[in-house]
């Protein structure tokens, strides 16, 4: 991770393209898992979706 | 473009290999993962189920228990196994009288099959046959019975993973405690530094790379860790020695509960893959502070 160029944003490590696709596929999965464990009566999962997919999209171009 | 071309042609041999043997069962694994597939169910054949495995997973209360299990398991074998194989690999460094016959018996657990370090343990660990439960009652008046208590069970399992796997790491952290430069040891001392001083600041800081593989190394076993705890407990007293691999493994085969054992293993994978990067990411960020 560190050999290759990478820069900085908003996480607080310096990532390249493929760490915050990485990190936020990472992010997708344990919204989703929690998301069924504790929400999901109560919002459905779709909501998870929408959400993770905004913040991966949120992490992959300013992380 | 030719070498570029050259290179691919090189590398094809491997990226084949690589798809046939990981890409594609871990697809594979993931497709049926979203079905509900058991071979004793009225109907045995696959039918989608979408987040269905995964929904039941997380209310599972004997997987999560697996999971805790599995992540108290490697806390307690991978922590006692680099603190006890540093400490090895130190002492190995110096020269003492026997030091050959020490460091290749030392080395031996390594070459045993898991399956047969599980049966060995099994056989000392028998009450009425076994030394350590009848040194243990001589000793310490300790009533040890692994099928009864669970916390002598866990720990057993505990001190046979360390017992078969610390020579790993005293191999592994010994060469690399071997190809340190001496300079700056020798400078330190010079300069009048504390033995302790040079481990902390010299020895530990230099080694970081080598301590760092060894610990994902040890984690990802120790999260499959399945036939030594299946010789010696069989993931009993109840379930209480039953990690994830022997939860995984109870599912898939004797159940044919292929859906949900593959969402219970794309768990697993997942579970490894977080720990083993969160860990390098807190490492590479502590050295991006600094730098």
């Amino acid at each position: 991770m560190t050999s290759m160029p990478g820069r900085r944003g908003f996480l607080p490590i310096r990532t390249n393209t493929f760490d915050r696709v990485f990190i936020s596929v990472v992010l997708f999965v344990a919204i989703h898992l929690l998301w069924m464990r504790f929400l999901e009566p109560a919002l459905p999962l779709w909501i998870a979706t929408a959400l993770s997919v905004a913040l991966g999209a949120l992490i992959v171009r300013k992380g | 473009m030719r070498s570029s071309t050259t290179g691919w042609l090189l590398l094809a041999p491997t990226i084949a290999v690589l798809v046939l043997t990981g890409v594609l069962p871990f697809l594979y694994v993931l497709a049926i993962s979203f079905f509900d597939w058991n071979l004793f169910a009225v109907n045995p054949e696959p039918r989608w189920a979408a987040a269905n495995n995964f929904r039941r997973l997380v209310h599972d209360a004997e997987f999560l228990k697996s999971i805790w299990l599995t992540l108290l398991f490697t806390l307690w074998v991978v922590a006692s196994q680099v603190i006890l194989g540093f400490a090895l690999a130190r002492l190995m460094m110096r020269d003492f009288p026997f030091k050959k016959v020490f460091r290749a018996v030392h080395t031996l657990p390594l070459m045993i099959a898991p399956i047969a370090v599980g049966a060995t343990w099994r056989l000392m660990t028998v009450p009425g046959l076994g030394p350590i439960p009848y040194y243990l009652k001589d000793w310490f008046g300790i009533d040890y019975r692994l099928s009864m208590f669970p916390d002598q069970a866990f720990a057993s399992v505990v001190v046979m993973d360390i017992w078969h796997w610390t020579p790993f790491v005293t191999l592994t952290i010994l060469a690399g405690l071997s190809n340190l430069p001496q300079e700056p040891v020798e400078q330190a001392r010079i300069d009048g530094a504390q033995e302790w001083q040079i481990f902390r600041d010299i020895v530990l800081p230099a080694m970081k790379p080598v301590l760092l593989t060894t610990i994902f190394i040890r984690i990802m076993d120790a999260l499959r860790v399945v036939d030594e705890v299946w010789m010696l407990t069989q993931g009993g007293p109840g379930a209480e020695t039953r990690f994830i691999g022997l939860h995984i493994w109870k599912i898939v085969f004797p159940k044919t509960d292929y859906g949900y054992g593959s969402a219970m293993s794309l768990l697993t994978l997942y579970m490894t893959i977080v720990i083993c990067w969160l860990l390098y990411a807190a490492m590479t960020a502590r050295k991006d502070r600094a730098s």
